[in-house]
């Protein structure tokens, strides 16, 4: 019961997480020389970016040089990288300017200038999409669609089949989207708990993706993302490899953690189980513990999605 | 005799990878299957890249969809070109190499075949150019690629269709892809889990996804 408590608590914390965001229109599609006023904005962490565009071309209407541009042609940049707009901005942000996420040693020795990077500066367009983004539509079906997609995909390696959300009724699959747009999460949580197994019930595979760190010189803003079936369990013996042989006969199975995982997928950048040691792994911009089980990590700490994306950060 | 798929209806990476192989060889071997072939190797594994091209009005001058369908027998845009470099055909005199590659307008789809790590079946991924033209969108998708017949019943199913619009696993460029979320239960329905081998199985499936997007799978092949 208590770990059921904490659970909810902290799935309340991260839909409560907000983003400062700072959005100014594209020098170039402006038609005063100076800037603008910038639009802010705290921003839910699990939000979408292209639901902020109406209010956005709302409020730069007055110095569009294109006027006739619509909100659904408005796209995000980050320092000349066009921003995937089927990610959330919480995910976003952790990729591209967490350089050091809130831990207490950081804070420290922060220097002045590493504060920077909030409130969160960002451009926006209304022309010239780029080539390398997935165009929206004027009735948000493709964010729909998109966001549809992703939880299919949590909710078959949760279960092993698509049947759950396959059988969700048309009603409350378009509100699984609209409580995430709204970020409500009473509603959220009363259509997610048909889709999610019972807490007895454990997940088949626990939808984790792993973003890797971007090289400094990345001419695409194409991402390497890790992904691997991950059972919530695996046998104790598999903790130390010279055991394998025992694991045969009934085995006792630990719970998998974000430890475990990191250091069999990438074992170069996590060669403790335990420690960070050359990297560390962050979501909703924290850095989480190696130890933490990844099952609970996914039902507590998911994006809306269904997902939990965790970004790998280098340390020193 | 091949060993058959141990983790039916799905397919293991050792399997896929070993299935893409086997098919890239046979079409090698195979004549006009209508498109070109080749594995595509990366860090993670292996995928297969098909290529065709397709006749279709540039984009600048599309006629009316109601023109296009009834001047025209069925798969009116299916047409393959005939194989671009004919120097590779002793028969070929030089004005039937004049005549062949006149330049027309032809649409480029690239289909690529990965494992999806989710899934655990193959997905396809494909993309459409014109020449000196960008990317094209999901209405020139259900006009160009989709034959006649399928359009409606692929359009009814999800939010915008059994067609989504995503990025592409490895270049991360916009691609459009079919959704892999009921591949499993259909190779269940179809295949014989004793029986079938992983070239099969790959076979099988590209029979089955292939023909909603005009990549249809030369009798040939399966022999």
């Amino acid at each position: 019961m208590e770990n059921r408590v904490s659970l909810s608590s902290i799935q309340k914390a991260v839909w409560d997480g907000r983003l400062p965001l700072e959005i100014v229109l594209a020098s170039s599609e402006s038609r005063t020389f100076d800037k603008t006023d910038p639009y802010l904005i705290a921003y839910p962490r699990i939000s979408y970016l292209p639901s902020l565009l109406p209010k956005l071309r709302a409020f730069f209407s007055n110095f569009l040089i294109e006027p006739n541009s619509q909100s659904h042609d408005g796209w995000f940049e980050f320092e000349g990288v066009p921003l995937k707009w089927h990610y959330p901005v919480g995910l976003l942000f952790d990729l591209y300017a967490g350089a050091d996420p809130a831990s207490k040693t950081a804070r420290d020795n922060e220097s002045p200038s590493d504060g920077s990077s909030l409130p969160w500066r960002l451009i926006v367009h209304f022309s010239d999409w780029p080539d390398d983004l997935v165009r929206l539509d004027a009735d948000g079906m493709v964010m729909n669609d998109a966001f549809i997609n992703s939880v299919k995909e949590a909710d078959f390696l949760r279960n092993g089949t698509a049947k759950g959300i396959m059988s969700l009724s048309k009603e409350d699959s378009s509100g699984l989207w609209n409580a995430v747009q709204e970020v409500d999460l009473l509603s959220f949580q009363r259509i997610s708990s048909i889709l999610l197994p019972q807490l007895s019930q454990p997940f088949r595979n626990v939808p984790i993706r792993i973003f890797l760190p971007l090289p400094l010189d990345a001419e695409t803003s194409s991402l390497k993302v890790v992904q691997s079936p991950l059972p919530p369990s695996i046998p104790a013996s598999s903790m130390q490899s010279s055991q394998m042989l025992s694991s045969r006969s009934g085995s006792m199975m630990h719970p998998q953690t974000v430890g475990t995982v990191l250091h069999t997928l990438l074992p170069n950048l996590f060669p403790s189980r335990r420690t960070p040691v050359l990297a560390k792994p962050v979501l909703h911009g924290a850095v989480i513990p190696m130890s933490a089980p990844i099952e609970e990590l996914v039902r507590s700490s998911a994006y809306g999605d269904g997902w939990a994306y965790l970004v790998v950060r280098m340390m020193g | 005799m091949a060993a058959s798929c141990s983790t039916f209806p799905f397919l293991a990476q050792s399997e896929f990878e070993g299935a893409c192989q086997d098919l890239a060889d046979r079409c090698t071997s195979a004549q006009n299957i209508g498109w070109s072939i080749r594995l595509l190797t990366k860090p993670d594994g292996t995928g297969l890249r098909i290529t065709k091209y397709v006749d279709a009005p540039s984009p600048l001058e599309v006629p009316a969809l109601e023109d296009l369908e009834t001047s025209q027998d069925e798969d009116p845009v299916c047409r393959v070109l005939a194989p671009r470099d004919v120097s590779t055909c002793p028969n070929s005199s030089p004005q039937e190499a004049l005549v062949r590659t006149k330049p027309q307008p032809s649409l480029q789809i690239d289909y690529d075949i990965l494992l999806s790590p989710t899934y655990q079946v193959p997905t396809l991924y494909f993309g459409l150019r014109w020449d000196n033209h960008g990317p094209l969108g999901l209405d020139e998708v259900y006009q160009y690629v989709v034959p006649e017949r399928y359009r409606q019943e692929l359009k009814s199913v999800g939010v915008m269709g059994g067609i989504s619009m995503g990025y592409h696993p490895d270049s991360g460029a916009p691609a459009f892809f079919v959704h892999p979320c009921n591949t499993a239960d259909a190779m269940a329905n179809i295949a014989d889990a004793q029986s079938v081998t992983p070239g099969s199985y790959l076979l099988i499936w590209l029979g089955l996804v292939g023909h909603c997007v005009n990549l249809h799978v030369p009798r040939e092949l399966f022999a």
